[in-house]
């Protein structure tokens, strides 16, 4: 099963609804895949377990997963584009 | 008659507690806002089970981390016995006061009235912090004993904060590369504003202007201090040594230990006690900003959103990562001074202290480091000075503080400059706070006015150059 990784600034805030967003979108269109939260300063430890990383901020330019930017998911404008392209990471 | 009823409902809250009433308040808000009554009910519930999490960390703090901090202050006389329970306990509290339970309907009311009036232009869509005005809200009812000056002062921060994101958003948007969002932040917004002057300062002293510093070489030497697990663990051993100094060495090994472990447990735990709690608000705060949305049509607002967001951004990372030692050296410096604040739960906080600091700095890890120690240096003592009413606040909302004498307070935002103002007004007593509201309003109509002429000589700017353009 695919791992995404979803990041904010703590792995609370942003990142709690997103991680809801995007597991209700994975349901919606049938995809298998793990969600877990995180924040942006566990990235710096370099060892990150995941196939996705969906991020509504920035992420250090280490970081070798792909990512997705999300902010389109707080704000409304835009939602479609990202699940295309969570999507295509992940089918 | 309403305050009867509002007294009323405020009695209750205090015998039930904020995990009991907060899931009928929210799954009533989720059912005016137009979800199904499972998908309100469900909302609600967890929210109370949020408040159940913090609280029994809340209460780890508590038993193990006051005394040791009253022991450490005994031992070697450095006084910091004030707890820092950090931002997840700050906002649970919040929420849990009286203002906290009607916040969302009031903050929502104050936000759309400033936008059709055209005072701001900010449409906030991060209903979670609200928790920032409820706190003050909370915290000047409690030191009035006014409920309705409380609940005034919780809408009149709101709007200043709302216009502050203004103020802040051209140089947010830039930076962060965020096109038409703002940052309505309660922590991030006031010390964005502070820095601008800072920075002019800065700007002007011969040979620290020139000084920058790259983040990425501070992320690899601190990034140590960004692992909350290991922070807390690191913390609680330093603690426990200060505090049982080996008198009776294998009791003194295993209080060590256990501090340690627990710090680390508490530290780690809060902020996911938090995210339950934020999951239950999640529903109520789509449905908002859908029937705002769809009630504003095209028309042309800033997005206010989390400053979560801009965390991210690597100068944000390194400035914090530096602060977080930083911040414990001065506490224990200004020990001497009057600060009491043992900096715990929001050492892993300090990134929203820092976040549009660093825009308005331009990034420059230098200017945000000094920028960002002033601030948290100053925010020390107001964390101090409001303490009790702090705890006050927090025991009326519910939350239990462990034996004995626990005083607790945060950095995030009890060290909040605009926690000190409200607090400040509050001590002076009602027309203290008349003052500070008159004083608020003026500043959130200059904003506007000030906002609108820029607005209007860069459009003139703009059409010279078109014209000039034309002409060439």
């Amino acid at each position: 099963m695919k791992r995404v990784l979803i990041i904010c600034g703590t792995g609370i805030a942003t990142s709690t609804v997103v991680a809801s967003k995007v597991r209700d979108h994975l349901q919606e269109v049938g995809l298998q895949a793990s969600v877990d939260q995180g924040k942006v300063m566990d990235l710096l430890r370099g060892d990150i377990e995941a196939d996705l990383i969906v991020a509504t901020t920035d992420v250090p330019d280490t970081v070798k997963v792909p990512v997705v930017r999300a902010i389109a998911l707080l704000t409304g404008f835009g939602e479609d584009e990202v699940y295309r392209q969570i999507d295509s990471h992940l089918s | 008659m309403m305050e009867q009823v509002l007294a009323a409902i405020s009695s209750h809250i205090t015998t039930l507690g904020p995990s009991v009433v907060l899931p009928i308040l929210i799954t009533l808000f989720g059912l005016g806002l137009g979800l199904s009554f499972s998908r309100a009910f469900r909302a609600g519930i967890t929210i109370g089970i949020g408040f159940i999490g913090i609280n029994l960390v809340i209460g780890l703090l508590g038993e193990q981390v006051a005394p040791a901090a009253q022991a450490m202050a005994t031992n070697f006389g450095v006084k910091l016995s004030v707890v820092d329970v950090g931002w997840p306990s700050s906002a649970a509290i919040a929420f849990g006061s009286t203002i906290g339970a009607v916040i969302i309907p009031v903050g929502l009311v104050v936000n759309i009235v400033l936008l059709l009036t055209g005072l701001t232009r900010t449409l906030d869509i991060d209903l979670w912090n609200y928790w920032h005005s409820a706190l003050i809200g909370a915290l000047v009812a409690a030191i009035t004993g006014n409920f309705w000056l409380g609940l005034m002062c919780a809408g009149i921060h709101l709007a200043v904060i709302l216009s502050m994101a203004d103020i802040t958003a051209p140089v947010a948007q830039k930076y962060f590369k965020l096109p038409d969002i703002s940052f309505p932040h309660g922590t991030s917004a006031p010390y964005g504003i502070l820095a601008m002057p800072l920075n002019w300062l800065f700007d002007r002293i011969p040979g620290f202007n020139k000084l920058d510093a790259t983040p990425e070489a501070i992320q690899k030497r601190f990034g140590i201090f960004g692992e909350t697990l290991m922070l807390g663990l690191i913390l609680g051993l330093l603690i426990g040594v200060l505090a049982f100094p080996f008198r009776d060495p294998a009791k003194d090994v295993a209080a060590i230990l256990t501090l340690a472990i627990s710090l680390a447990a508490a530290m780690f735990l809060l902020p996911r006690m938090v995210a339950i709690l934020m999951e239950g608000l999640l529903p109520i705060s789509e449905a908002a900003r859908k029937f705002v949305q769809k009630r504003f049509p095209g028309r042309q607002f800033y997005i206010g959103l989390d400053s979560a967001v801009a965390v991210g951004q690597p100068s944000v990372i390194a400035t914090s990562l530096i602060l977080v030692p930083v911040t414990l050296l001065l506490a224990v410096a200004l020990a001497p001074l009057g600060n009491q604040v043992l900096p715990l739960v929001d050492l892993a906080t300090i990134p929203f202290i820092v976040a549009v600091m660093v825009a308005v700095f331009r990034g420059n890890i230098v200017r945000s480091v000094l920028g960002g120690a002033i601030m948290i240096g100053f925010g020390l003592f107001i964390a101090t000075w409001i303490a009790p009413a702090f705890t006050q606040v927090a025991v009326s909302s519910g939350f239990k503080l462990g034996e004995g004498q626990t005083v607790i307070s945060s950095l995030v935002d009890g060290a909040n400059p605009m926690t000190g103002l409200f607090m400040g007004a509050a001590a002076l007593g009602t027309p203290g706070v008349l003052v500070l509201a008159v004083l608020c309003v003026a500043f959130v109509v200059g904003t506007k006015v000030l906002l609108d002429r820029r607005a209007r000589s860069q459009l003139a700017a703009q059409t010279d150059a078109a014209d000039d353009a034309t002409v060439g």
